[in-house]
């Protein structure tokens, strides 16, 4: 592609051979090809995740079936939500806040572009990591939520829960460097003028998720180092016959579970908070109150966590206190959803593919909500935790929640991202065949599960009056599967013959749309001085009370450009990561693997970090 | 960072705090710790005293090196923001945990 | 003030629109991010605390005297790397290394004293990881913090090697301020673990 070689301001414009360019997407430090990574592994990952569900609802479709055994659906379930939480919700998350953060504040790149890149790195390497247990046959089976003592050596002694274990440890990696590194971006790289309420919600949603990300997972990080060390060491934490308390793994995962399912729907809030308004061509009703209601989940998101424990015996104190909180949580929530409905209310509304996905979140968000308030009773709960009424709730949330919004994201941002348009139609058909694929799966197990249907059964008898529904929830998955195929033609035809995308194709309110599609290396010739909320749609617009549309500027030049210093490429991160990748697998290989790796790792480290210390004149920041 | 004028453009935001400042805040976080240590042999001396006094000097010493020697006390809000609220959250977490673990004597656990 | 903050950031791409250093807001958002890492660690030492069904009672075998004369370690080298920053600041390369270095062995000496202390948990009490929740969840706790002392000696020895090249001076005060509060963080968190466990009982 042409566009990659223009990249330095100034440079000679060459076409790279096949090899020059692998090598410029496997050392690229820019924020765009780096969401780009993130968003492409993604949605394989999306499709691996999907596979292993189709699979297991083959499994399902009959009574007494066969297709899989016991031990294989364990390994299903577990990699299932194992992939679609951790390599699929999150890195597409990651994937537009590595493209859109920077555009949206109106910046040049991240604060910190290597360690960006290294993030990227890490993830694939965690990725792999995770997904080559297939390949050995010890593919995780302990759960997403990895129950100890169920995963400790003496019920799990083969390394299925390893392979898990380290998996998220070296993902955990991953997201805590990114998260630090957009928290210093969005507090610290706006463009002049843009103050923290004037930026777009989507910013502020995902400002938030970067909070939740580097807070929630030390949680997570120390559960599964004290699971390591009662795996390969021998101490104690969770073992009952030393006094110990199963609940600890209970609690330190759910500390970190429960701020993760935020980190999970709002970046795909955000989204929707900035496709309603685009396309009713009226600002996001009351954007400040969502911006604190988005602030107050995030926070009070840590006060909930033992509503996931309602069944393990807490006590009624305890039970009550978290019930109490949890149903609090549930008015900003709210408070969100009227916000939107608000926007569209006398909006002008063009209805195109993004806001399509956009008002199927609303809907599928707050009947998935709906069934989260019934859950945040504990005596409902009793009944309803670990029946399919759960699995309904979750894929009402995560899936028409954040998958839909994050759907409605790519085809929104597509035009941006690629240059090209997704073709309309067969949007739609991607759209309502998912949606109606998506119902027909998850609708029945609300009443499955109210019928008293377990998770994580591999089989059932045939005369308990689930088989019906079953079958029909399988139907759905695999209509889930068609829609997709619509949206990977309309992507591939897409960027082969695409229509061209202007700047500004669906006459947009924020700052990405007001530079070239696909954007060049620098984002902006100009750094943007910004005068309000919404501050591009006032510059073609005027706001309508005596402030006039902004005269365009004068043309740039090409001294200007030249002047722009953008980050070089850089390839220790990808070094880095590989050396950590190798460290992490030694522990289920061989000390000397660990040693070698870790000494790798550090020295790495040591030249990642003075890459930048003394450059030569002239050269990287 | 090829900038002679680094060093003065870098001034940190307000003022800094002396090398006389510093020497007197080891000293004092020197004798409350001879101080804590010593309240533990003081003879009969009751549970609760103990430990609350003791929370309350460690406390003292610890917003003594992040006040001062992290000189988060001359600092721009924001970072303050960035380590108290984490702070917060963490102690939050630990007295919960505490309680749901029955650690206080003062909240027996309760049977179902 | 917006022209100042673009010419800003031109000038040193490190500084943002608050007028702070990237690397120094990123480090303090670490730093919150490690509080609730100890906090979680700190917890289950609470959590399990007073609950071994076996083995050696902490008051059994904590040695108050080594444990304070630590913490008397920590504290005075958070007071020596300071100067250090204070040397650095005015440029005075030679002082500043000096200090770092002084930090860095007061540091090591720290962990010198914890390798003490755990091989005589280990050999002259029976005490080890797996004899009980108390030494599953005191190594765990207090190993970690060690880790992170080392990290934090290896980081200022880097230094010092980069001082003694010629390749570390005022312009670099920013990179040394930060391992400056990393190393005051590893000093706080001892401070807290010191009291809630060793001296509380």
């Amino acid at each position: 592609m042409a566009t990659q070689a223009a990249f330095m301001p100034g440079a000679k414009v060459e076409t790279l051979t096949f090899w020059g360019t692998v090598a410029s997407w496997l050392t690229t430090v820019d924020h765009k090809r780096i969401g780009i990574l993130y968003g492409s592994s993604a949605f394989i990952f999306f499709l691996v995740g999907g596979i292993e569900a189709l699979i297991m609802r083959l499994q399902l479709a009959r009574p007494d079936n066969t297709l899989v055994g016991a031990e294989r659906f364990n390994e299903l379930f577990t990699m299932h939500g194992t992939t679609m939480i951790f390599l699929a919700v999150m890195p597409l998350s990651a994937a537009f806040f590595n493209y859109m953060i920077p555009l949206m504040i109106g910046a040049r790149d991240v604060a910190f572009p290597r360690l960006n890149a290294l993030s990227y790195w890490i993830f694939l390497s965690g990725a792999l990591f995770l997904n080559s247990s297939w390949l050995f046959g010890l593919a995780p089976d302990g759960g997403w939520f990895g129950y100890a003592n169920l995963t400790t050596s003496q019920f799990s002694p083969r390394h299925t829960i390893d392979f898990w274990m380290f998996g998220l440890q070296i993902l955990g990696i991953s997201s805590m460097l990114a998260g630090f590194n957009f928290l210093v971006t969005i507090i610290n790289m706006r463009a002049p003028g843009m103050t923290l309420m004037r930026m777009p919600v989507f910013i502020w949603m995902s400002f938030v998720t970067q909070f939740l990300l580097v807070l929630a997972f030390p949680a997570i990080t120390v559960a599964l180092i004290l699971l390591m060390f009662d795996r390969f060491f021998g101490t104690l934490f969770y073992a009952p016959a030393a006094g110990a308390d199963p609940l600890l793994w209970q609690h330190l995962f759910w500390i970190f579970g429960h701020p993760e399912v935020y980190i999970l729907i709002l970046p795909a809030m955000g989204i929707v908070s900035e496709v309603l308004p685009t396309f009713a061509r009226k600002p996001l009703f009351g954007a400040p109150v969502v911006i604190y209601s988005g602030i107050m989940i995030g926070f009070f998101g840590f006060g909930v966590w033992s509503h996931h424990m309602f069944s393990v015996g807490m006590g009624p104190v305890a039970d009550a206190a978290f019930s109490v909180s949890t149903m609090l949580i549930a008015v900003p929530t709210g408070v969100k959803i009227l916000n939107w409905i608000g926007t569209l209310w006398g909006g002008s509304i063009r209805f195109r593919t993004p806001l399509y996905f956009a008002l199927g979140f609303i809907a599928m968000f707050t009947m998935g909500g709906l069934s989260g308030i019934m859950h945040a009773s504990p005596p409902v709960d009793l009944q309803q935790t670990d029946s399919y009424f759960v699995v309904a709730h979750f894929h009402y949330v995560l899936f028409g929640g954040s998958i839909f919004g994050l759907f409605g994201g790519i085809y929104y941002w597509w035009p941006k991202i690629t240059g090209k348009m997704l073709d309309e139609r067969l949007g739609l058909w991607h759209f309502w065949l998912m949606m109606i694929g998506f119902n027909v799966t998850f609708f029945p197990q609300h009443y499955l599960g109210l019928i008293g249907m377990p998770r994580r059964i591999y089989t059932y008898a045939g005369d308990l009056g689930w088989n019906f529904w079953n079958l029909v929830s399988t139907i759905g998955a695999f209509l889930i599967a068609v829609s997709l195929l619509f949206f990977i033609v309309n992507a591939f035809r897409s960027l082969r013959s695409g229509a061209v995308a202007s700047n500004d194709p669906w006459d947009g309110r924020t700052l990405e749309w007001a530079i070239p599609s696909p954007p060049p290396v620098y984002n902006f010739a100009r750094v943007p001085l910004v005068q309000d909320r919404d501050d591009f749609w006032l510059q073609k617009y005027g706001d309508g009370h005596g402030a006039a549309p902004r005269p365009k500027p004068a043309p740039v030049t090409a001294a200007e450009i030249a002047a722009i210093h953008m980050p070089s490429a850089s390839h220790w991160p990808i070094v880095l990561a590989i050396a950590l990748a190798v460290m992490i697998s030694g522990l289920l290989i061989s000390m000397y693997q660990v040693i070698v790796g870790g000494l790798a790792t550090l020295y790495l480290m040591y030249k990642f970090a003075v890459e930048l210390h003394r450059p030569p004149a002239g050269h990287g920041h | 960072m090829a900038d002679p004028h680094a060093a003065a453009q870098h001034a940190p935001e307000g003022e800094h705090a002396s090398v006389k400042t510093y020497v007197n805040v080891a000293i004092a976080l020197a004798l409350i710790t001879a101080m804590e240590v010593a309240t533990l042999y003081i003879p009969g001396i009751p549970n609760a005293l103990l430990v609350s006094s003791l929370l309350v000097m460690s406390a003292i010493k610890f917003f003594l090196v992040v006040g001062f020697f992290m000189h988060l006390r001359y600092d721009h809000p924001i970072l303050r923001a960035l380590f108290v609220g984490p702070l917060i959250i963490a102690i939050l977490i630990i007295l919960a945990v505490m309680a749901l673990f029955s650690a206080f004597v003062l909240l027996p656990r309760v049977v179902l | 003030m917006a022209d100042h903050a673009v010419a800003h950031a031109v000038h040193d791409p490190n500084i943002g629109n608050t007028g702070l250093d990237n690397r120094k807001m990123g480090m303090w958002a670490f730093l919150g991010s490690d509080c609730m890492f100890f906090g979680s660690l700190i917890g289950t030492y609470l959590a399990y605390k007073g609950k071994s069904i076996s083995g050696p009672l902490p008051h059994q075998v904590f040695d108050i005297p080594l444990t304070s004369y630590s913490a008397a370690l920590l504290l005075a080298s958070s007071l020596t790397m300071v100067l250090a920053l204070a040397a650095l600041q005015r440029n005075r390369v030679k002082v500043a290394a000096r200090w770092l270095f002084v930090t860095a062995l007061m540091g090591a000496h720290f962990v010198l004293n914890q390798v003490y202390e755990f091989t005589t948990f280990v050999l002259h009490d029976g005490l080890t990881l797996s004899t009980s929740l108390f030494g599953s969840t005191f190594f765990v706790l207090t190993g970690f913090h060690g880790a992170h002392v080392t990290g934090g000696v290896i980081w200022l020895l880097i230094l010092v090697g980069l001082a003694m090249r010629g390749q570390l001076d005022a312009r670099d005060y920013t990179k040394v301020e930060i391992a400056g509060l990393y190393w005051h963080f590893v000093d706080i968190v001892w401070i807290a673990i010191f009291t809630i466990i060793y001296l509380i009982p």
